[in-house]
């Protein structure tokens, strides 16, 4: 990668260490620069659905968090492979008192993007705010931050509750991004939420871009920040485009067609079943990033369903059999056209702390003996919610339907519109539905607590609840011993590899397209858009 | 009656039924299953959360306190704030309204441009071949969904040909014209063809008319007697027509902006009813019966100008 000499030497060397191990899912695009950045220009990139709200705090959404670190940096940055922290806003950082202190250096002049030097207050302010419980759904990440305290005008030293192995990654995570404490403050309103709501149409921050025009639905002109402090390749201050355009174009097909007329340079969110397509297209380059989104099924693990009715999936051994009744491979080739992996584990190959697992290699016969041993040998009937209007998910659900069939299984598709259907899966009204994530955090704790730990959200709401698993997860919360914490991941996932109380699916890439003459575009695992060595020739 | 109270009378039979269409779509809104707090916070939110954005939004008060608020809250002209854009709805729907009209607007245009003198070729030349070609050319376009002729247009016109941008709405008028043809050209197509098909019927009824043969043999020219005598005659329940479908104009234009990316405010009233999006929902709906109610009205208003007989 040539885009990363200009950075400051430690900034690179994570970079370069971390885009060595970009190809690890097999699937990692032609995404290395085949040519010299240019400086200048405008790139056009079409969007399938605009930010909602700017806000680090207060927003909720992929659509704000992947597009966000274009306008707002953290202390620290997650590395291209989305599986550790490198420097940010912060140079330095060295944990003290048994880790119950973490000391944070900032980086020295960094402005803001109007100009303003950013101030060890404004960090202060940022983190309080991140970590205030009444705002936004992400103080959690930070929950374990007692005080926040400037030491000198370069120094801030955070005190914890007790030792946070996940901090670093929080202080990587979008929801700590640094703001103008003064500019924020100066917004029209009289609450944190209204004052949130002024600032964010029209953001400052210290990122690669400024906002310049957002116009809801339709486009977000992003103009250079003069006052980055990365540097690039040409030893300049980054970014290298003077200015960023986001298109808003919802209808996937179009937004493909006006990529290869040549009126977008860039798309995200193609199609899988449209990658090889585009791969064919001499004009375009299919990139396709390792994610950390995992596609399966939750499944109710509860003796009983919401209507009193008898639930065969509460036995350990009906679940195993449905998931040895599933062919991963063939699935992934009906609904994504080979553009996936099979899933390993609950959590995806991109997680820190990930361990491989032998999750049920398709065996019929043994599924059969297995629903057999469960007193289901003649098969049941059970139903699954999925997002009416997705295709996806219904070549999903149908391509099940087909599988278990063979093993007796009969399954009753229910497409609700995504409103009706989020009702009554946290109302627990369900057998099973169609379901995909992605991580916010590279961490291995975020996942486990809405998947495995009961006591968040009753495990996805699945009811699935084991004392082990719980026990290791907030053993974890605290062990800062790397070698240990791995250790409980490891049981954590084998544990529940064995109870599978959901339906192991697939990973998918992200999958995004570029014209030929566009290069430069990152997207990490955690999903960040990063444009700032994003550059147009001709 | 004069016209003068007709026309007033007319307008205040306009206010209840906002008042009706209020109300119906305040109710719609909450019985359609799921809402608007869990559609945002999607299934990973915790319960508190749920009950903080809840509270913060009102949504906790009774459905009567609730509608209280937005019926005051109409009358002194606010609207409130959408629930997922958290941006006052006013503005959601201001941006985006001239798209919807103009994209409508030109449809109708392109659709009379297109159907008037088509359907007087047809009925003069009734079941012979260029009767029956502009007849089965429309028969196809009648039955075409119309996202699929979008899709049509856009690749060949657009992306192959590119004689047309393939999605947006550009900046200033002339661009806005020029990004919206496409979708208005594929708005118009069934409607051109239901118009074609209403006139031909008329001309030829009316052709038929006693007066049209006072006036042959008066021996007026041909010319003065389409133009005057049958045009206007027969243009009378095309004009009804027109007027009638201004309402599922608006209703394509919800398919036609999402396939040509135009930022209208059809798409916005799919995703708003998708997110629950309350506000949005009902200041979109009530904006929309204000439209359709004009344009009834203007329909009035013309078909008298043409029939004197109406509105006496």
């Amino acid at each position: 990668m040539k885009t990363i000499k200009g950075l400051t030497r430690r900034a690179g060397l994570a970079l370069a260490a971390s885009v060595a191990a970009l190809p690890m899912l097999g699937i990692s695009g032609e995404a290395q620069a085949a040519s010299v950045p240019v400086r200048g220009g405008k790139m056009i990139f079409g969007r399938y659905a605009d930010s909602l709200f700017l806000d680090p705090v207060l927003n909720d959404a992929n659509v704000d968090i992947w597009v966000m670190t274009n306008l707002y940096d953290t202390l620290l940055q997650p590395t291209a492979d989305g599986a550790g922290v490198q420097p940010g806003l912060a140079t330095k950082w060295a944990l003290e008192d048994g880790g119950k202190k973490l000391v944070l250096t900032l980086r020295e002049g960094v402005k803001f993007a109007d100009g303003t030097p950013m101030e060890a207050s404004d960090v202060k302010w940022s983190l309080d705010r991140a970590r205030n419980p009444k705002l936004g759904p992400w103080g959690d990440l930070v929950g374990s931050i007692t005080d926040v305290a400037i030491t000198n005008p370069s120094t801030i030293t955070l005190t914890l509750k007790t030792p946070d192995p996940t901090l670093l990654a929080a202080l990587a995570t979008f929801n700590t991004a640094i703001l103008p404490q003064k500019l924020f403050e100066a917004a029209a309103g009289a609450t944190d939420e209204e004052k949130a709501k002024a600032f964010a149409e029209k953001p400052v921050g210290t990122g690669p871009f400024r906002l310049s025009e957002w116009k809801r639905e339709v486009s977000m002109k992003l103009v250079r920040n003069p006052h980055y402090w990365k540097m690039g390749a040409d030893g300049k201050a980054l970014p290298y485009l003077d200015e960023l355009e986001f298109q808003i174009v919802k209808d996937d097909s179009t937004r493909l067609l006006k990529l290869k007329a040549g009126e977008l340079h860039g798309t995200e969110l193609v199609p899988l079943t449209r990658v090889k397509e585009l791969q064919a297209d001499p004009q375009i380059r299919m990139e396709l990033w390792p994610s950390t989104r995992v596609v399966y099924l939750s499944m109710n693990n509860r003796p009983k369903l919401k209507d009193g009715s008898a639930n065969p999936l509460s036995n350990v051994k009906v679940r195993q059999a449905l998931n040895y009744a599933v062919n991963k491979d063939a699935m992934i080739a009906i609904v994504t056209q080979g553009q996936g992996v099979p899933m390993t584990s609950y959590m995806s190959r991109t997680t820190p702390l990930y361990v491989k697992q032998d999750l049920y290699k398709v065996d019929v016969a043994k599924a059969k003996a297995l629903l057999a041993e469960a007193g289901f040998a003649q098969g049941f009937e059970t139903s699954a919610m999925l997002v009416s209007g997705n295709q996806d998910q219904l070549n999903i659900a149908t391509a099940v339907q087909q599988m278990w069939a063979a093993v007796g299984v009969k399954l009753k598709l229910e497409p609700l519109d995504n409103a009706s259907l989020t009702k009554r899966y946290r109302a627990e009204d369900f057998a099973m539905r169609t379901s995909a994530w992605t991580n916010d955090i590279a961490d291995p704790g975020q996942i486990t607590s809405y998947f495995a730990y009961f006591p968040n959200i009753g495990s996805l709401h699945t009811g699935f609840q084991n004392d082990r698993i719980d026990a290791l997860y907030k053993a974890s919360l605290e062990e800062i011993d790397p070698a240990k914490r791995a250790a409980q991941y490891r049981e954590i996932q084998e544990v529940y590899a064995a109870q599978a109380p959901i339906l192991f699916l697939f990973e998918t890439p992200y999958a995004v397209a570029f014209r030929k003459n566009a290069e430069g575009f990152v997207q990490i695992p955690l999903g960040n858009n990063l444009f700032e060595a994003a550059y147009v020739t001709k | 009656m004069n016209r003068g109270t007709w026309l007033l009378g007319r307008l205040a039979q306009i206010v209840p039924s906002f008042l009706l269409i209020g109300v119906v779509v305040f109710v719609l809104a909450r019985l359609l299953p799921g809402d608007p707090v869990s559609a945002v916070l999607g299934d990973r939110a915790s319960d508190a959360t749920i009950a903080r954005l809840t509270a913060q939004l009102g949504l906790d008060r009774s459905i009567f306190a609730q509608f209280v608020g937005f019926l005051s809250g109409i009358l002194r002209g606010q609207l409130g704030d959408s629930i997922a854009y958290r941006v006052p709805v006013t503005r959601l729907i201001g941006e985006r309204l001239p798209a919807t009209l103009l994209l409508t607007g030109f449809a109708m245009v392109l659709a009379i441009v297109i159907a008037v003198p088509l359907a007087f070729v047809a009925a003069l030349r009734e079941d012979r071949w260029p009767d029956l070609l502009i007849r089965g050319v429309f028969q196809v376009g009648l039955s075409t969904p119309v996202f699929y002729v979008g899709l049509l247009l856009l690749t060949g016109l657009a992306a192959r040909a590119r004689l047309f941008p393939v999605g947006g709405y550009g900046e200033g008028w002339l661009e806005h014209l020029w990004y919206l043809f496409l979708p208005a050209l594929t708005l118009a197509f069934s409607f051109a063809a239901i118009l074609m098909r209403s006139l031909r019927s008329s001309i030829l009824l009316v052709l038929t008319a006693e007066f049209v043969d006072f006036a042959r043999s008066k021996g007026l020219p041909p010319r003065q007697i389409l133009g005057r005598h049958v045009l206007r005659n027969a243009l009378i329940a095309t004009v009804t027509l027109v007027g009638l479908h201004v309402g599922s104009l608006l209703g394509g234009a919800v398919i036609t902006e999402s396939v040509f990316a135009v930022p209208g405010v059809g798409r916005l009233m799919v995703d708003s009813i998708f997110a629950r999006d309350y506000p949005v929902i009902q200041a979109l709906t009530l904006v929309l019966a204000v439209l359709v109610s004009l344009a009834f009205l203007v329909t009035e208003i013309v078909q008298m100008w043409l029939d004197p007989r109406v509105g006496r």
